[in-house]
């Protein structure tokens, strides 16, 4: 507040009287010079000053606003006009600040040309750039009060088209202001504010509305009615943009992602963006589409996307990279954001066939046949609708990229696929994108990123072997999975990649045992005799033992560095390693052996696993709630366990 | 020691805003709780104001009182040490990766608290001081928006040239190029210490004269020898020692909860990128924040307890997608830092002053927020449906292999003449074909 208050009683009144309506005075002239250089050091020099004087420029355009400013109000007190609003700072409420709009802000008040008013929108309009640059310069309340200065001077205007940009403008500054305090709410009030004076100025008016530089522009530099609007519909994206970030942090997350994809339609519409920045963007929004199961809308962003980030250009080739640096850094940054957005298509092309794959399994994880035929069924009829459907979603587009999308799209089904042959269509999408990925997030370099993208490719097999019904495929298309992952969670640092370890331990573990069940349905289908040959005994052995070694290792990565298994498991580790247990206790026992010591041995390690879960979730009954199932079993086990081992042991008895 | 610790300390430097208002306190300390007085409130009539909003709480680890030597409660440099530096070389000879975050607003005591002064030596030289095992390297970088620059490259280096931060499989998450100096005495530690800090950016503003607006992180780096199955091996420890920018750009969380705006100059909406994010981000959250305590038993309400119900029932159950924005460069390069095999420890330096209060609360919320952050592993558990019916079915045949063993003990009276002789043979018997049914249970659940 006082910043404003000192502003103010540093204009020294000059006693001549001076005519503002002359335009071509050269007091005029030598304010709009001083508005020109303001708004270049603002918006050009500053991005060359130095990081220990980073507001150089800034503090400099502020001195020249100050002063075009006490030259505004010489002009306005030549003419006998009353004291503007921008000296009653000391007379504000100390309530918060509101858009204290009035009933109808395009009804009352001063026209915006007519001579008051534009004294008003001129003044407003320095207002306004003192309060950004203010706030840009980390003084929040002295920009707070500018800001709110110029309100105070619009108010007693009426929209129209010389001032319906300041009045949104200063309402968007106003919105970030009260955002960046966390209040939401106030900063909801200026924008949404701002959303409705735009749209009943495009209702009622609609005429190219002059742009606040033109304030202080000599007649010859006026805009074109196309760079007005131009100007005029990127300063409401904005509006639409903080909107957007207004609702994300009030939790309105629909409506968020609706004002998102708004500001990306109108980025692209109006030509107002930067192609790989946009792409990524609609990339981004694709996953929160998918996120919440809506395809339709996901694939539509991943194609835009697709399309859009071509517009970037070419990659530099590696030569002209390492001849110029500026190249080099085009070059990483194409290719990089390239494999973001491949990595937004595989998880696309995942979560649709994993989400298939949940509406098509039984209660045991497998192909239910009668549910398949059912949604076959339905989505013959769906299919029907989905025109309709299309009309009323929400479309990115502009005339000459509207059928590169729609071809994109075409590529790739947005329904569920329901049979192999569908499901392999989109997990053959994923995979192209996969060597996509990984091209660009090399082993070397970008581990994390490299086995998330392993990860996923490895998840896309597991559901492509859902929908296989040749279990010997099915059992290869497990091996693959096990062919990524196995070398990499061996090879890498054991203390900087703990996590990823742990879930490559325990996928690994997943899948052998995984094998180890097809591998046993195949040898009952092939053979209707009770006996297995040795050949598959030892297979069956090694995917069992292999399995079991995982979840071990697993387990082993719980110990401390002195090798101690702790007493207390962490609470993100709980489950698993309960889990883990329960699963080693299983493995243990399904070991085939003629020998019984051998069988012996392996029912003594099953029992004493099962032990731990109960013992474990006895100690701590609030594990329980983790694994009741495991726990209710292991109990069980650990029941009955010890008659299958006593037997055991009286027979060994009695053949000896 | 916990894998997490934060602490609070309350420093002495009086800033000209807090004499100015007679550095009124507006802070009191109760062993682990701070409590804090709402000076928004002040204005208000009594009645008016719930009592609970007059005083905000947070609890922390320690807090330390450092604001008049001649308090009794006055927590000095030593015993700050004793605390935190002696938790962070116990944590690092255990084999730890162990960090040591120091955040707070610029005047708080932080520099105090982290480096000292000649007379009264802070955490940093102190932990220096130490003695040196094998093979001591220090590097020391500063990241200035984004960019990571080399603290102790001295004259070498070109137009603060920008370093690349790039992950190892076997060495980590390093920064290429980055200097490492071999040290062997604490002098040389300091002086690089020393070095290293007058090259660091800072600021001159109308609101500060010099506040420090990067983030710097000290590395000091050992071996050991240790005996591992009584075979002679070594270990390497890792010490961070984190500056934290002095001002609300320290949380890593500043770009994504607030409006930024959106450049008038370019067509870049910079932010928008991160709001997307933020919002594929959350609905993943919501859908997924059982992530792994729930996931085996998916899909199968048959069969399974409750826990699992809410998943299965709920027709969605989680989708995982790809949030195509980068981690800061603090968070990248300190991932192995946060959870997991590493130990945590944040000290928060704030100022009692009332004249700081928003910038004091906003510290605290931060400091107490950090308690929650960490890498949560995710382990992804297949749908163990099979197992857990085959397993059922296992036990019903060893429950019914029971019950008939039962029935053959306390045989009706017509049976047990016959059957009481060859008792073990029957029971022999039975187990042999539990166990080949065991071995040959080859069909498929259909």
């Amino acid at each position: 507040m006082a910043a404003t208050q000192q502003e103010a009683r540093s204009c020294v009144r000059t006693p001549e009287r001076t005519n503002m309506a002359s335009v071509n005075s050269s007091e005029w002239r030598a304010i709009c010079d001083k508005f020109t250089n303001a708004q270049n050091l603002t918006e050009i020099e500053s991005r060359n000053d130095k990081e220990n004087d980073p507001f150089r420029s800034k503090y400099k355009a502020k001195e020249l606003l100050r002063e075009i400013y006490c030259s505004l109000k010489n002009f306005e007190a030549g003419e006998g006009e009353e004291e503007g609003g921008g000296e009653s700072g000391d007379q504000r409420p100390t309530e918060q600040p509101v858009d204290g709009q009035r009933e109808d802000l395009f009804g009352q008040g001063f026209s915006g040309d007519s001579p008051a008013g534009l004294r008003a929108a001129r003044l407003g309009a320095v207002e306004y750039y003192l309060g950004v640059n203010h706030v840009d310069t980390e003084e929040l309340s002295a920009g707070q009060e500018h800001l709110m200065n110029c309100m105070k001077l619009l108010e007693r205007c009426r929209v129209s088209s010389p001032n319906v940009s300041l009045f949104i403008q200063v309402r968007n500054q106003l919105g970030i202001l009260w955002a960046g305090r966390d209040e939401t709410e106030t900063a909801q009030g200026f924008l949404e504010t701002a959303e409705s004076i735009y749209q009943r100025y495009m209702k009622e008016d609609g005429s190219p509305p002059t742009d606040m530089t033109e304030y202080f522009a000599a007649e010859e530099n006026l805009l074109t009615h196309q760079e007005r609007i131009k100007r005029f519909e990127l300063a409401y994206t904005h509006t639409m943009y903080y909107l957007a970030q207004v609702y994300k942090n009030l939790g309105q997350t629909e409506r968020a992602a609706t004002y998102c994809h708004t500001t990306l339609q109108r980025q692209l519409q109006l030509n107002q963006f930067t192609p790989m920045e946009w792409a990524l963007n609609a990339a981004t929004l694709s996953q929160y589409y998918i996120t919440k199961g809506r395809y339709m809308e996901g694939r539509h962003c991943l194609s835009a996307a697709t399309v859009i980030s071509d517009l970037a250009g070419e990659v530099p080739s590696e030569a002209a990279a390492q001849e110029n640096e500026t190249e080099s850094e085009r070059r990483e940054h194409l290719r990089q954001k390239r494999a973001e957005i491949a990595r937004c298509w595989i998880k696309y092309c995942l979560n649709l066939l994993q989400d298939a794959k949940k509406q098509l399994e039984d209660n045991i994880g497998e192909l239910d046949t009668d549910r398949q035929e059912e949604l076959k069924r339905a989505r013959r009829r769906e299919e029907e609708e989905e025109e309709k459907g299309r009309k009323s979603a929400l479309l990115f587009g502009s005339e000459d990229t509207f059928d590169s999308i729609a071809s994109i799209e075409e590529k790739v089904m947005c329904l569920f696929p329901l049979d192999f042959t569908e499901a392999r269509s989109v997990f053959l999408v994923g995979q192209n994108h996969v060597t996509q990925a990984k091209d660009y997030f090399q082993m070397d370099g970008y581990v994390t990123d490299h086995i998330e993208i392993l990860q996923d490719h490895s998840a896309l097999f597991r559901s492509l072997a859902f929908f296989e019904e040749d279990l010997e495929r099915r059992c290869k298309m497990h091996k693959r999975r096990v062919d990524m992952l196995e070398p990499i969670c061996n090879d890498l640092n054991a203390q900087y990649y703990l996590m990823i370890r742990r879930q490559l331990m325990f996928e690994l573990a997943e899948t052998y045992n995984e094998m180890m069940d097809l591998k046993l349905a195949l040898a009952n289908r092939q053979a209707d005799t009770q006996s297995l040959d040795n050949h598959t005994i030892k297979k069956f052995n090694h995917l069992c033992s292999a399995s079991a070694k995982y979840f071990q290792m697993f387990l082993d990565s719980l110990c401390s560095p002195e090798g101690k298994f702790p007493e207390r498991l962490e609470e993100e580790v709980l489950r698993p390693a309960l889990v883990a247990r329960f699963r080693v206790a299983r493995l243990h026992s399904r070991l085939i052996s003629t020998s019984p010591t051998v069988q012996l041995d392996n029912l003594n390690k099953s029992l004493e696993n099962y032990k731990y879960v109960v013992q474990y979730c006895e100690a701590n009954p609030e594990a329980g709630a983790a694994v009741e199932t495991e726990l209710e079993l292991s109990k069980e086990m650990v029941g009955l366990l010890p008659l299958k081992i006593n037997r055991l042991n009286a027979r060994m008895d009695s053949n000896n | 020691m916990a894998s997490r610790q934060v602490d609070i300390r309350f420093s002495s430097s009086l800033t000209r805003r807090e004499s100015a208002d007679g550095g009124r306190l507006a802070v009191q300390v109760e062993d682990k709780f701070v409590k804090i007085r709402n000076v928004k409130l002040d204005g208000r009539t009594e009645g008016a104001v719930d009592s609970r909003e007059k005083l905000l709480e947070f609890c922390f680890d320690y807090c330390y009182w450092s604001v008049d030597r001649a308090d009794p409660h006055y927590a000095s440099q030593e015993e700050v040490f004793q605390d935190l530096g002696v938790s962070v070389l116990s944590g690092a000879s255990e084999g730890y990766n162990v960090c040591l975050f120091a955040y707070g607003q610029t005047g708080s005591g932080k520099t105090y608290t982290m480096m000292g002064t000649p007379d009264s030596m802070g955490l940093t030289p102190r932990i220096c001081q130490v003695r040196w095992l094998i093979n001591t390297q220090l590097s020391f970088l500063e990241i200035y928006n984004e960019r990571v620059r080399d603290l102790l490259k001295g004259g070498e280096q070109k137009k603060r040239a920008t370093l690349r931060v790039r992950e190892h499989p076997e060495k980590g998450p390093y920064v290429q190029d980055l200097s490492s100096h071999v040290v062997s005495d604490c002098k040389q530690a300091i002086d690089l210490l020393e070095e290293g800090i007058a090259n660091r950016i800072t600021a001159a503003t109308h609101n500060h004269d010099a506040s420090s607006r990067s983030h710097a992180i000290f590395t000091i780096q050992y071996t050991q020898a240790i005996l591992e199955n009584n075979l002679p091996s070594e270990t390497v420890s890792k010490i961070n020692l984190v500056d934290l920018a002095g001002s609300e750009r320290a949380d890593p969380h500043y770009c994504r909860d607030r409006l930024t705006e959106g450049s008038n100059i370019n067509k870049s909406l910079v932010t928008l990128g991160i709001v997307i994010s933020a919002l594929a981000q959350n609905s993943q959250m919501s859908s997924s924040c059982q992530s792994i305590n729930s996931v085996a038993s998916e899909g199968d309400g048959s069969t399974v307890g409750s826990h699992s119900s809410s998943l299965s029932g709920g027709g969605g159950g989680r989708r995982h997608c790809f949030i195509p924005y980068r981690d800061s460069v603090l968070t990248w390069l300190l991932k192995d830092s946060l959870g997991g095999n590493s130990k945590t420890i944040m000290i928060a330096t704030v100022s009692p002053s009332a004249s700081s209060y928003n910038e004091t609360l906003s510290t605290l919320r931060y400091a107490a927020h950090a308690r929650n952050i960490v890498n949560k592993p995710r382990v992804n558990e297949d749908a163990s449906v099979r197992l857990i019916r085959e397993l059922r079915e296992e036990i019903d045949r060893l429950k019914s292999m029971l019950l008939s063993f039962e029935m053959q003990r306390n045989p009706s009276p017509s049976l047990s003449d016959e059957r009481d002789g060859n008792l073990s043979e029957i029971v022999l018997q039975n187990e042999l074909k539990v166990t080949q049914g065991r071995h040959t249970c080859l069909h498929l659940p259909v």
